[in-house]
């Protein structure tokens, strides 16, 4: 450390990186204008330094980790570094030539300029609930929406008005979008303002050093905490169901080896990418990886650029986790959510109390859309659903949450009722969903809408139905997903996971039912007094207690417990 | 004969006392040791020492407001009471799956908190209403009858009763309600639409069945209080503060304990908003430093800011509350080194059991209040006006350990310490100021609490902030602020209609729910009159996010409506930086808060002190300054300070409850009243210039 490096100063500079992104976070959740992003808090701030690498980052979501890693090496590619100016503003949504993972997060960013010198860069991401293309499914990167190369939104301070106009005029609600974007340059200029108080304050070789020394930290906690694991080559796979448009299952594999403090995670023998939009760049690949890890290996240490040094990642061009240049990508959280189970099943021999067991393996969730009113309005809605996450050793998994890089809220079923043509008859935990194990895995849950408007439309989203979210180390499996039109009447259908366009009518029911999660360790070693309680509070019914775990509980003693407890 | 006004503010170690006698502006001060096991005691105790020694008679006591942790200890330890939950059919596991997200982005350890309404204490019922207020189904009877019969076997001490739409009509809570409190009376009972007739069923629910399981405790905690108050002779019942600054009745409180989260700190920020008359300083934040933690609120115009919603024992409970931000940074933080060898200060907190290790009763980590000591900040040989003996030989050895672990000197290692809870509590600062949409830099500080005027200065200057005030009292503003609160009832009810002028007479209908509700809750405070403000939550059709604005009167006219649609442009305008003129705009709550006015207390009569400047110096010793290193610097005594004295820092002002520190080039004037006033110059600049200096000399 230098002598201008002192502990006390790199604290003190992380602190205020922390409150920059912390700031831009709240100006931008604040003045958006859509659900997704000032309720659901689907965006993220981030501050990087003038080669592109991630100071702080506030992120409400981890898949924006992916969308700055490759944004800035594109922006690279056509601005050099000498031609940016102040005032300017760059934008980008594309997955194969703007760094996002898919088009719906568009990314805004600007860099700050010290003295003439540019020395960081302010960036804003947020989800667009809608950028366009087709409303079916797509089979390539065109039907999934307008593609926004990194272009100069705003050049010196001036906004390029026609170009936004370009991009407004393909989108659905143009006003929404627009309202959002500003938001996004309202978090950017909010960043710029307090970068320029921290220059004022400290000087420039302080704070970049800062940034430095917060680099080396992070790669130093990250490798310390992959010298602890035994070294060695660990494989793992799992598959996909299919991808909407083939039935073929889809496998993801991956070896896990360390070495020392190194670790490489080799993604060879990964199935080919497919036509519907569950394919992953390799920017989302890498994205995955480092929550995986951080999560598994080390919660606490600072989201930065340190992160990636310690961690190689080998996957083939062409793969369903490397995809390249049309592949579509929308859906591509349902494979992510999918990596990092496998990712945690190839650590489990090494790091058996680090991991947990399979979570519900995909973003499940549902989308409707249709055109309703006088003059034929169009709405749409989609929503996620959370399900299990896996049991870990010591922990029973937990009951209906997102799980992976996904951590976004729900919309109250009041606030949807009240917005659109739909009505909620249940939403609860599945009893017995959760795989059975020394810890029992999560739950996962049951919604049930009813339609009330003629002319609707749904999408089923996810994965996981035709297989069952694993145990470890002797844990059951947890539930499969399902989706079922009209269930319990003579016109039911049990639907696909990626089925587009299904026409209902009024009166008409759709359940969706979230996968568990995989239990963790022998189910015989679960203390009996944990399936009582289970039990009891109706999360494991009688039958999957004498089923599941060998426990038989008669009614009558079940009736004093309940008094007793 | 006098009127007195006794105050009570019940902090985490002490609970300090003021009793006031009201037309003579008498001030008297207290303070007794919180007792955690039976704090309604350890009050009444301080009551009757406090009454005794001012000489004042509990006969005169007019006035007697309590501000209380109580419910917010309850929900930290879980111990609320069992409590069972009636709800809509299909929606059993609402509490549990909150809003599906996981406690923690990337930590896989941390299970979701436990709802206070246990799985198999939450028991559906069948019955639907829509969100337009119709009713789908009717009320199963037979169901809530049954689901009393299994709620008794469990052993539930209270019933929330949560259905959805209940906002839109509440008839379906209601019925259930009747039926619970005939056939169960003793039962402790609360319907989601008595406490927050707003949408979004999950904070609904969450807030209905904190508050439902927080009833007993707060019921148990005042009978034993009021009691004990009446025993002593004081013939007034008591009031409570409430987290939205206005002191109620105790039936109040008991029925909606969830309303006091914030009892403690909002008498520091009424407090504040007092001063802020009495100076004629509107523009004010908060900077309340104890021991553990520190509190800031932002006041606009005299107005402290407002939210709706405060998570609680990881549960989100709406209910209006001052926006008061707490974070874990106290004098008694403890600084260490992370696993990368960095320094970091809190928030854990050697309390006041050990307490900093210059307390001497066996504190081994070094605390800010340590780091204070070795720079020469704090007074190394006594606080608490001599009272209490302080052990600068610890302090300095415990930050000199410190220090070797850090690789650098102690003064450096200590002023790392200052500097990095500034830095903390600067970015508290911050972060309210931008939610509301202001520059701190408009602001004055108010510091108070025992650590406030200590560091005040030096976090106002981090942000450009040019003004600091410093109350006489900076320890005892929470317990004088309880006295100054007006009675404050806040109602709201959610109507989403779209603001035009078809919809008015369902929009009056609604303004006029709120108005009986306002009226009977008046009756209740037996307050002879109220002002009624009337507000609405508007926000452009689709949109999520809402914005309050005041109407012009309880009934929307054609006129009045258009202009209050107008006003929505501009403010949507103000705080987001755009408008979108040709979108629709829709109501989304209707809201009332009706005040009961207190008469004003008469201000402390300071007697001005005479004299010179000279004579309130205490000593010189060398102070620590960011910009300077050590300076020796005068130490004066705060209660020999005369009236309109000017003084320029550096300065150490000390008294009884706290230190200021006046930092080098900075004005002091204390006024006729005995507040403060510290103008920081310029002096950012230099100190940023100057602590580059000091650190290439570590």
């Amino acid at each position: 450390m230098s002598l201008a490096m002192d502990p006390i100063t790199v604290e003190v500079i992380g602190n205020h990186f922390e409150f920059v992104t912390q700031e831009m976070g709240i100006t931008l959740v604040k003045s958006s204008y859509s659900t997704n992003i000032k309720e659901r808090r689907d965006c993220s701030a981030v501050l990087l330094d003038a080669q592109g690498r991630t100071i702080s980052l506030t992120a409400y979501t981890g898949g924006h980790l992916g969308s700055v890693l490759g944004l800035m090496e594109e922006v690279f590619k056509r601005y050099p570094l000498a031609s940016i100016e102040p005032g300017d503003v760059f934008m980008a949504n594309d997955a194969y030539s703007g760094g996002p993972t898919h088009l719906p997060d568009i990314t805004v960013v600007a860099p700050f300029f010290h003295d003439g010198e540019l020395v960081a860069f302010c960036a804003t991401v947020g989800h667009h609930t809608e950028v366009g293309g087709g409303l079916g499914a797509a089979a390539d990167i065109w039907g999934e929406g307008v593609r926004i190369p990194p272009i100069k939104i705003f050049s010196r301070g001036e906004l390029r008005e026609d170009v936004l106009q370009l991009i407004l005029l393909n989108v659905r609600k143009p006003d929404e979008r627009r309202g959002d974007l500003e938001a996004q340059f309202a978090g950017v200029r909010t960043g710029q303002r307090r970068l320029r108080e921290l220059f004022s304050h400290y000087s420039r070789d302080q704070i970049l050093g800062s940034a430095a020394v917060l680099f080396d930290q992070t790669e130093k906690r990250i490798r310390r905490s992959i010298a602890l694991l035994p070294d060695g080559r660990y494989e793992f796979e799992d598959c996909m169901d299919d991808d909407g448009f083939d039935a073929q299952m889809i496998p993801i594999r991956c070896a896990v080896t360390i070495r020392g403090d190194e670790i490489e995670l080799d993604f060879t023998g990964t199935g080919p990418q497919v036509k519907g939009g569950i394919n992953v760049t390799f920017n989302a690949l890498r994205a995955t990886v480092y929550f995986a890890l951080k999560s598994a290996l080390a919660a606490d240490v600072a989201p930065n650029a340190g992160l990636y040094r310690a961690i190689k990642i080998v996957a083939p061009p062409g793969c369903l986790v490397n995809c390249v240049e049309p592949a579509a990508v929308l859906n591509r959280s349902d494979a992510y959510s999918r990596v990092i189970d496998v990712i945690l099943g190839a650590l489990a021999p090494a790091a058996p109390d680090r991991v947990i067991a399979a979570c519900k393996g995909a973003t499940t969730g549902i989308a409707f859309h249709g055109w309703t009113g006088a003059n034929n309005r169009y709405w749409s809605y989609l929503e996620t659903i959370g399900g299990g996450f896996g049991a870990r050793q010591g922990l029973d998994g937990v009951d209906g949450v997102q799980t992976g890089t996904s951590n976004t809220s729900n919309l109250p079923s009041e606030a949807m009722e009240m917005e659109y043509p739909l009505f909620v008859e249940r939403y609860e935990l599945i009893p017995d969903s959760g795989g059975a194990g020394t810890y029992r895995g999560g739950q996962g849950i049951l919604r049930r809408y009813r339609v009330l408007a003629d002319g609707t439309y749904f999408r089923t989203k996810g994965d996981r139905c035709k297989t069952r979210p694993w145990g470890l180390f002797g844990g059951a499996p947890g539930f499969a997903g399902r989706f079922i039109l009209n269930p319990g009447t003579p016109g039911e259908r049990e639907l696909g996971s990626k089925e587009f366009n299904i026409p209902v009518k009024k009166g008409d029911v759709v359940e969706v039912w979230t996968p568990g999660s995989g239990g963790y360790g022998e189910v015989s070693k679960r203390d009996p007094a944990f399936v009582l309680r289970d039990v009891l509070a109706g999360q494991v019914s009688r039958e999957g207690a004498r089923r599941d775990y060998g426990v038989d509980i008669d009614e009558a003693r079940l009736k004093q417990l309940a008094h007793d407890m | 004969m006098s009127r007195v006004g006794v105050g009570i503010d019940t902090g985490g170690t002490f609970t300090d006392l003021v009793a006031v006698d009201i037309d003579k502006g008498a001030y008297y001060y207290h303070k007794v040791p919180t007792l955690t096991a039976d704090p309604a005691t350890g009050i009444l105790d301080g009551i009757t020492e406090l009454l005794a020694a001012s000489g004042l008679s509990r006969r005169d006591v007019a006035a007697i407001v309590l501000g209380t942790t109580l419910a917010t200890n309850a929900v930290l330890q879980g111990k609320w009471a069992r409590t069972g939950m009636l709800t809509t059919a299909g929606f059993r596991d609402v509490l549990e799956l909150a809003r599906q997200r996981r406690p923690h982005y990337f930590n896989l350890d941390i299970p979701k908190p436990m709802p206070p309404a246990a799985r198999d204490c939450r028991i559906e019922v069948a019955g639907r209403i829509a969100y337009d207020g119709s009713e789908i189904t009717p009320l199963a009877e037979d169901d809530v009858r049954r689901s009393i019969e299994l709620l008794k076997t469990k052993d539930v001490e209270a019933v929330a009763i949560c259905f959805l739409h209940a906002y839109a009509n509440p008839a379906h809570e209601e019925r259930a309600r009747a039926m619970v409190k005939s056939s169960w009376p003793e039962v402790y009972l609360c319907a989601s639409n008595d406490i927050l007739s707003e949408f979004r069923e999950f904070e609904r629910f969450a807030t209905t069945s904190v508050n439902a399981s927080l009833m007993p405790v707060m019921d148990r905690y005042l009978e034993r209080f009021e009691r004990g108050v009446a025993r002593l002779g004081i013939r007034r019942s008591p009031r409570v503060m409430q987290s939205n600054g206005g002191a109620v009745s105790t039936r109040a409180v008991r029925a909606a304990p969830v309303n006091t989260f914030f009892s403690g700190p909002a008498g520091g920020v009424i407090g504040s908003v007092g001063i802020g008359m009495q100076l004629g300083l509107p523009e004010l934040i908060t900077f309340d430093m104890g021991g553990t933690s520190t509190d800031v609120c932002l006041i606009r115009g005299g107005e402290p800011a407002i939210k709706s919603e405060r998570s609680m024992g990881g549960f989100p409970v709406r209910t209006r509350t001052l926006d008061i931000h707490t974070i874990g940074a106290g004098g008694g933080s403890i600084a260490w080194t992370d696993a990368g060898g960095l320094l970091k200060v809190g928030p854990q907190s050697a309390g006041a059991h050990p307490g900093p290790a210059s307390y001497g009763r066996g504190g081994t980590e070094a605390t800010v209040t340590d780091a204070n000591v070795v720079l020469g900040r704090l007074n190394p040989n006594a606080l608490l006006g001599g009272r209490m003996a302080m052990h600068p030989d610890k302090a300095e050895a415990v930050v000199a350990q410190l220090a070797r672990r850090l690789g650098v000197d102690t003064t450096t290692a200590a002023a790392g310490i200052i500097e990095i809870i500034n830095t903390n509590m600067m970015g508290a600062v911050r972060v309210i100021s931008v939610e509301q949409g202001e520059d701190p830099r408009d602001f004055t500080l108010v510091a108070f609490g025992g650590a406030g005027p200590l560091h005040a200065a030096d976090v106002a200057a981090t942000m450009g902030m040019r003004k600091v005030l410093v109350p006489p009292r900076p320890g005892l503003l929470s317990a004088l602020g309880l006295l100054r609160a007006d009675a404050r009832g806040d109602f709201s009810l959610t109507r989403l209609i779209p603001a035009e002028r078809s919809q008015l007479k369902s929009l009056n209908a609604g303004l006029r729910v709120l108005a009986r509700r306002g009226a009977q809750w008046l009756k209740g405070e037996r307050e002879i009159k109220g002002s009624f403000q009337w507000f609405a939550d508007l926000r452009y059709v689709g949109q999520n996010f809402e914005l309050l604005l005041e109407l012009p009167a309880q009934r929307l006219e054609v006129k009045s409506l258009e202009r209050l649609v107008g006003a929505f442009h501009e403010r949507h305008r103000e705080v987001y930086g755009y408008e979108m003129r040709g979108q629709a705009v829709e109501v989304v709550n209707v809201r009332l808060v009706v005040t009961g006015k207190r008469r004003l207390l008469a201000a402390e009569r300071m007697q001005p002190v005479r004299g010179t400047t000279k004579q309130a110096l205490l000593e010189k010793r060398a102070v620590w300054f960011p910009a300077e290193a050590f300076v020796v610097t005068p130490v004066y005594a705060r209660a020999r300070l005369p009236a309109d004295c000017r003084i320029v820092g550096p300065a150490v002002i000390e008294q009884m409850d706290t230190t200021t520190v006046v930092p080098p080039d900075a004005k002091l004037r204390c006024d006729r009243h005995g507040y403060l006033h510290i103008e920081l110059a310029e002096v950012r600049a230099a100190a940023a210039k100057t602590l580059r200096r000091a650190r290439a000399r570590a």
